[in-house]
């Protein structure tokens, strides 16, 4: 089941499928973003969302969060 | 270890080698520690990044902006990529906590053959964290020293500093097997063959293509990128190697961690960012800015430096014709060129730059910047910003000058533009806002806050326009949040004077063309012709023909025109008209400076009209409606 990123709830993890944007893409991918399943740590109410993966942590505004598409990845 | 030395180095030509970096990985502070002498803090030719140089046993050490690969994504990302291209040698900085990120900026200097030395930094903070790291078995997979070191403390800084003659490169790494698909004329080091698969476009442009460019019509190498083949491969060889040499024990969240928590919570966030912003404005707009600066120009400049100057230089002069201009030049009370030019330099421009520099490295060198943009993204995104924009609009309300030199940090072109256009036109500065508080205490609180609601129309008004005819759009939030933590006082320190020497060098002589401009034009009479040019203005908002020597005034220092409005006989509407016209009005003379030296003179000169423009029209516009 695939949603977008503006719609998951913070504490859960999801493998990232489709960035629309190319370069937003590529530097998802060079820190590893794309790598496995990342946590949302944060989500504002009409605002960024904040995803972790091994320790590091990227803000997404929400427009962006809401292009990309996810899916819920197993619990660890 | 079998290495290979990919460059051989020029023998005349001096060595450089470069400190290469994710951000906050403790780049600067190797730096700082590996530096023979501190040489000097440059922007990078034709950029507004700021690298600093150094010498360090006989050859040049580079430090360059933090990245978190060498490509092109911004301003940043292109001056390292360049200067790695130059490098001799570099030292890769990683975080020992962070690996599975850094690994990739290490081995994409492997892939292009840079001969390099990895400092495995923040060991302390691993352990801390319970992150253990081999650094042996990682020298091992990617086949170049690694030294082990805690920055801050020194260890490791001087094996770091032997090894650097080891730096070195694998003979060949995967990413040649895709080499192949580079045209064979093209002429191409092993560095920008594997910027070209990357799709890297400055390198496409530059590398010299042999005759294919007669041939086909397109960009030649366009076609040749792999960027998210290559990229995906690395990752993969990263996982791999982070895999074998680190492992993660999972541990309770830290202290920093709950703090970040707290901040990115609007409920708690909201409250904490402004009780910061409140300290940030004590500092910045009260102790110095009104404090400090008062201080220095009532007494240091006003009670003796300038009466100093003007009897000794005075002296100097003979009674004759010829020396009256350039005595005008030099003394007069409104911008002389050595005392109210050097009383605005050292006493006003100097304080306010060393305390917002410091303001700014110590949220930076925190982790809290990228938070804050994080709980304003949204309400900027409206005006065609991004939470970047959020420390220009702070700083802005302590001082507009130092503010237009942040806007450097929010990111596009354009996005520079609106934030710059916005604080030229609708944010007050604090020493005009003292002065604005006062005068509208006398008229009560209700216009007080008519005041504040215009200035947020106009804001919001000019930033929806704005956004709405700039060309392109603006550039989504995507910012990494580096791990909170307590910043360190030498680190400021340093950060401080070198961001305050490069400014300074910078503003100086401008500032003195613009004295000597402005002075010109009050010998001859300029400045007079102005004010009676102004009256069809004045009379446009019903005030009196002297508010135009206010605007005047307001050119110079915008809280001169403030401080001016209390000589002039006017009515409450009349005040309450005459301040939004002159917060809207240009912005002073060392705002347009500065505005001057980020943006183009095209840029500064339209922002200028528009201010006018502005601020007559609401001007006009409110007077018709009191």
């Amino acid at each position: 089941m695939t949603g977008v990123l503006g719609d998951v709830d913070p504490g859960a993890s999801v493998s990232i499928e489709r960035v629309p944007d190319d370069d937003v893409r590529a530097r998802l991918l060079r820190l590893g973003l794309l790598d496995g399943p990342v946590e949302c740590r944060h989500r504002l109410r009409k605002g960024p969302v904040v995803l972790r993966r091994n320790g590091t942590e990227l803000a997404l505004g929400a427009d962006l969060a809401d292009a990309i598409e996810v899916t819920p990845a197993e619990e660890r | 270890m079998s290495c290979h030395e990919t460059r051989a180095p020029d023998v005349d030509a001096e060595e450089t080698v470069a400190l290469v970096g994710c951000p906050n990985v403790g780049k600067s502070v190797v730096f700082g520690a590996l530096a023979d002498r501190y040489v000097d803090v440059s922007n990078y030719p034709g950029t507004t990044v700021d690298t600093t140089e150094a010498a360090f046993d006989g050859r040049r050490l580079t430090d360059t902006p933090g990245v978190h690969g060498i490509s092109s994504f911004d301003e940043e990302e292109r001056v390292t990529r360049d200067i790695v291209l130059d490098a001799d040698a570099v030292v890769n900085v990683v975080d020992a906590t962070q690996i599975e990120r850094d690994l990739f900026v290490t081995l994409q200097l492997l892939d292009m053959g840079v001969p390099t030395v990895v400092a495995l930094n923040m060991m302390d903070e691993a352990e801390a964290e319970g992150v253990a790291v081999d650094a042996e078995a990682l020298e091992d997979r990617l086949g170049v020293p690694v030294v082990p070191t805690v920055a801050v403390d020194g260890t490791g800084i001087d094996t770091l500093r032997e090894r650097v003659d080891e730096a070195c490169a694998p003979d060949s790494t995967p990413v040649s097997r895709w080499f192949d698909e580079i045209p064979d004329d093209v002429e191409a080091t092993r560095a920008e063959k594997t910027l070209l698969v990357e799709g890297d476009e400055p390198t496409a442009e530059r590398v010299p293509t042999g005759d294919i460019v007669a041939d086909g019509g397109a960009p030649p190498l366009a076609d040749v990128g792999r960027r998210e083949d290559v990229y995906a491969h690395r990752r993969r060889r990263v996982e791999g190697i982070a895999d074998d040499v680190s492992a993660r024990e999972d541990r309770e969240s830290s202290r920093a961690e709950w703090l970040s928590d707290l901040l990115l919570n609007p409920l708690t966030g909201t409250p904490l960012a402004l009780a910061m912003l409140g300290g940030i404005y004590y500092v910045i707009g009260d102790l110095v800015a009104q404090r400090l600066v008062d201080f220095l120009e009532v007494v240091v400049f006003g009670e003796y430096y300038n009466p100093a100057v003007e009897s000794a230089v005075g002296g100097l002069f003979p009674d004759a014709g010829w020396a009256e201009p350039l005595e005008f030049l030099l003394l007069n009370d409104s911008l002389g060129l050595l005392t109210v030019t050097v009383q605005y330099m050292l006493g006003v421009l100097l304080p306010l730059v060393v305390a917002f520099y410091f303001v700014i490295s110590l949220l930076e060198d925190s982790g809290v910047l990228p938070r804050l943009a994080v709980l304003t993204d949204r309400g900027l995104e409206r005006v065609g910003l991004n939470g970047r924009a959020i420390v220009p609009m702070i700083v802005g309300v302590g001082c507009v000058t130092m503010a237009v030199i942040t806007t450097r940090m929010v990111g596009s072109r354009r996005e520079r533009l609106i934030s710059t256009a916005l604080l030229g036109l609708a944010i007050p500065c604090s020493a005009q806002l003292g002065v604005i508080m006062g005068l509208l205490a006398g008229l009560g609180i209700v216009w007080w806050f008519g005041y504040l609601g215009v200035l947020l129309v106009v804001l919001g008004v000019a930033g929806l326009l704005l956004d709405r005819t700039l060309p392109g759009e603006s550039t989504p939030l995507v910012t990494e949040l580096p791990r909170m933590r307590l910043p360190r006082a030498g680190n400021l320190l340093r950060k401080t004077h070198s961001r305050t020497k490069m400014f300074l060098r910078e503003a100086i002589p401008l500032f003195g063309a613009t004295a000597v401009v402005v002075s010109g034009l009050q010998y001859v009479g300029g400045l007079a012709a102005i004010q009676r040019a102004l009256s069809p203005v004045t009379g446009l908002l019903g005030l009196p023909q002297e508010f135009g020597r206010v605007l005047i005034l307001g050119l110079i220092r915008r809280d001169f025109a403030a401080a001016g409005m209390t000589d002039v006989a006017l009515g409450p509407a009349e005040v309450f008209v005459g301040l939004v016209v002159i917060t809207l009005f240009v912005p002073c003379i060392l705002s347009m400076t500065v505005i001057l030296k980020e943006r183009d003179a095209r840029s500064a000169l339209a922002m200028w009209l528009g201010s006018w423009t502005v601020a007559f029209g609401v001007g006009g516009l409110l007077a018709v409606i009191l």
